[in-house]
């Protein structure tokens, strides 16, 4: 069966919709939270952080090779890094690693709950089973995802300074100084704000995309495919929106 | 002990949570962990100053600045910042704006009132500093001081082709001439030599300055701004000195055109062709008479007769 | 009492289900029977609501199921039990938790009780010594075991069986065949199989409702089985009982 996007994009919403009002049923998915939580959140740490910590480095590197004049103090490495980072960088890298890692997962986890009658059993016990599978999903993306946005921005202005000392670019005391100079204390808020919405976003699409799966193996395949497609392609979205309506 | 999920999320949030307040307090350049106090101050001319640059006392980073905002109210700049908790900013202090814009290294120079004076509130307003800083200095003064140098050019320019023209004048008598513009000369001479401690004396004081430029970052910023007002009125002093230097030019020219146009006793004595002249035709008419009267004695001896006559 | 009214249902344009009537007794095990793709596993979820029909109506216990709130819908399935296809234990709990899982989310019991009545569901079934087992770990008998185990762990009045023997060699069958007439008989609860499987049927069942072109075409008790003379369902009843070599 093809929906065509307009039909997607009103399943979606009503798939919103019936999460909103499973929100306040909170020990329908107390444990489920933590554990989402645990796997969304502290289990993504380490890639997320490998991932920001060589975007930050490499950063660094390309600003310095790109600063060819003499005039322009080194400090400038830091002033470019750190805004990059905080702002896009720290929250995009993060969304691009999540939406393979937690939305492929989330559709192949749900999908496969959906072929193999589980959900509708959850249903048929009398379980509310959006409640029971998004919510907590959901939830624990818009928190968790703030959470790995600091870290990856923590590690990749730290591996930036690093490579910057280490590699002869600019050292730390100057990076920071250039980092200092243009800092604005809006940037890392709106970062936060970027990283929670690309957290629902990516959540929520991929739960719905397992969700309503069909068709068997081949159909949790395709499901983890398009949540993973999707995900990165609404994340993109989100962020030139954010942009152009915050900044 | 196997430490559960609820835990482990939990630190990571509150771990993650004291990394960001940390770090953009960091980055604001507030100290991690003292507070910090917030305060304002109006300026005429925020002279490209924006949130995120520095406040400092003494050269030391204290601080930053939070908003600049045209005020509705007033019509001024509104300068928000916040300092350290520590630094003791008490009645008297005000605040300037410093550094060079177009480098981008613009901050905020806050200079202490006394220790015993009663501490600005919270959230209250600084004065703002008297005068501008160096740059700001010379920057408003730059067109009024090319005039003057300007001016002064100008008048170096007249005496010169004032004596230019006294030298290319033909008619006049070369040698009083040149003795008068080689006196002339000696006394441009003997007043540049006067002058020449003088002006060495600013070519010191432009280096002074200039050194004083480069040591901007050690804060000299009012010695600085003395130094251009020093250079400045030696400038003025330069310029009336030279004013006066070409009146005495013209003055001697003066004198020069009238000894030439034989104006005067000297003039006349020395200097009159005519006398020459009259003396020549006067002995030009006596070798006519005499020629005359070889040649026609009866012509004089007539008027002789008529003399016998008598 | 279970009343299907006038029952309409389509996917994509394609009707599966033409207007069923069906009326399922308190206390009966009734055989809802049809060849694959006639809509009976379709029939079944919109009996607890999975599925809304087109048209048509539901009625349990005299409440018509898709007119009430989704909180009572929710409330009304618990009185239902449902054991699906493929088992659908949840892969991620062990066998215990799967039983467990009903008992905790809807009960307010003591972990000790819910262990329990948990061992007493597992015994039950036969298999009281799987509970630490991962689905994955039990072959596709024991997975449907645990899962009725499941299904009557609340004590529902009503319990679904979505093809209970199929994909099972005859052995097994049996003994799946056997649990479900134990469990009628000692819970005293209203049984729905939905099945192919004719010898099942005459296994277990008291009534069988047959399904033919999204309609219901025959019902009757099972001794009226045999004695129909209506083609189709004889020409359905000699292949499957041709099939199984009764």
């Amino acid at each position: 069966m093809v929906l065509n996007p307009i039909q997607s994009m009103g399943r979606y919403s009503q798939l919103l919709f019936k999460a909103f009002g499973a929100v306040p049923e909170f020990g329908t998915y107390r444990k489920k939270l933590w554990e989402q939580m645990m796997r969304i959140g502290v289990d993504s740490m380490p890639i997320v952080m490998l991932a920001a910590a060589f975007s930050g480095a490499v950063t660094t590197v390309q600003t310095s090779y790109q600063l060819v004049s003499p005039l322009i103090p080194k400090s400038i490495i830091g002033s470019i890094v750190v805004p990059s980072m905080i702002l896009e960088l720290g929250a995009v890298v993060t969304g691009f690693i999540l939406a393979g890692r937690v939305g492929a997962r989330i559709a192949a986890e749900l999908g496969t709950m959906r072929v193999t009658e589980q959900i509708d059993a959850l249903e048929a016990m009398g379980l509310n089973s959006i409640g029971y599978l998004i919510v907590p999903r959901v939830i624990a993306g818009i928190v968790m995802f703030p959470v790995l946005y600091v870290a990856a921005c923590f590690v990749g202005i730290g591996g930036g300074m690093m490579v910057g000392h280490l590699g002869g670019f600019v050292p730390i005391g100057e990076f920071v100084d250039g980092a200092r100079e243009f800092f604005q204390p809006f940037d890392p808020i709106f970062g936060l704000i970027k990283s929670l919405v690309f957290g629902f976003t990516i959540t929520s699409v991929s739960c719905f995309k397992g969700y309503y799966t069909a068709g068997g193996a081949e159909g949790v395949g395709r499901a983890t495919t398009q949540a993973a497609v999707a995900s990165c392609v609404f994340l993109l979205l989100a962020d030139l929106i954010l942009a152009a309506t915050l900044l | 002990m196997r430490i559960s999920n609820e835990l482990k999320v939990g630190l990571t949030i509150i771990t993650a949570t004291v990394i960001f307040i940390l770090g953009v307090r960091y980055f604001e350049d507030l100290p991690l962990f003292a507070t910090t106090y917030d305060l304002s101050a109006e300026f005429d001319n925020a002279g490209g100053l924006i949130p995120g640059n520095t406040v400092r006392v003494n050269g030391v980073n204290v601080g930053s600045v939070n908003e600049v905002y045209i005020s509705t109210e007033t019509g001024k700049v509104e300068v928000k910042f916040h300092v350290d908790r520590n630094i003791s900013v008490t009645e008297g202090a005000y605040a300037k704006v410093s550094g060079i814009d177009a480098l981008g290294a613009v901050r905020l120079d806050l200079y202490l009132g006394p220790l015993d004076a009663p501490r600005i509130p919270e959230g209250g307003r600084v004065a703002v500093g008297d005068g501008n800083d160096i740059f700001g200095d010379i920057t408003a003064r730059a067109p009024e001081m090319l005039e003057r140098v300007s001016s002064v050019l100008d008048g170096l320019d007249t005496v010169l082709l004032e004596t230019g023209t006294m030298l290319s004048q033909p008619e006049s008598d070369f040698r009083s001439t040149l003795r008068s513009v080689n006196g002339s000369v000696t006394e441009l001479q003997s007043l540049l030599a006067a002058e020449r401690n003088r002006i060495s004396a600013i070519l010191q004081n432009v280096e002074e300055a200039t050194g004083s430029l480069k040591t901007l970052t050690s804060e000299n910023g009012p010695a600085v701004s003395k130094l251009v007002e020093d250079l400045s009125v030696t400038i003025a002093t330069l310029d009336r000195e030279l004013v006066g230097l070409g009146q005495a030019s013209r003055s001697l020219n003066v004198l020069l055109d009238k000894i030439n146009n034989g104006e005067g006793t000297l003039g006349l004595l020395v200097n009159d062709p005519s006398m020459y002249h009259k003396m020549d035709s006067t002995l030009d008419g006596i070798n006519m008479l005499v020629l005359d009267f070889k040649t026609n004695p009866g012509k004089y001896l007539g008027e002789m007769k008529l003399v016998d006559l008598f | 009492m279970i009343s299907v009214k006038n029952l309409y249902k389509s996917f994509s344009g394609k009707e599966v289900l033409k207007g069923v009537d069906l009326d399922i007794l308190e206390g009966e095990t009734l055989a809802i029977i049809g060849r694959s793709g006639s809509g009976k596993s379709v029939l079944m979820k919109h009996i607890i609501g999975l599925l809304q029909p087109d048209s048509g109506s539901i009625m349990v216990d005299g409440v018509d199921i898709n007119k009430v709130s989704y909180a009572d819908l929710r409330s009304i399935r618990q009185h239902f039990g449902v054991l699906f296809q493929g088992g659908a234990l949840f892969d991620s709990m062990n066998s215990f938790e799967n039983v467990a899982f009903p008992l905790r989310t809807f009960t307010s019991m003591s972990e000790s009780e819910v262990q329990r009545v948990v061992l007493e569901c597992l015994g039950m079934v036969e298999l009281p010594d799987v509970g630490a087992k991962m689905p994955s770990e039990l072959s596709g008998g024991m997975q449907k075991r645990v899962a009725l185990a499941r299904a009557v762990a609340l004590k529902p009045r009503y319990i679904l069986y979505d093809e209970p023997t199929s994909g099972l060699d005859p052995e097994t069958s049996n003994t799946i065949d056997e649990l479900i007439q134990n469990l009628a008989d000692q819970l005293n609860v209203t049984s729905i199989v939905v099945t192919h499987d004719m010898h099942s049927v005459l296994n277990i069942a008291d009534k069988a409702a047959f399904v033919h072109d999204g309609r219901m075409h025959w019902t009757g008790t099972i001794a009226d089985l045999h004695a129909s003379t209506d083609q189709v369902l004889r020409s359905f009843v000699k292949a499957n009982e041709y099939q199984i070599g009764v």
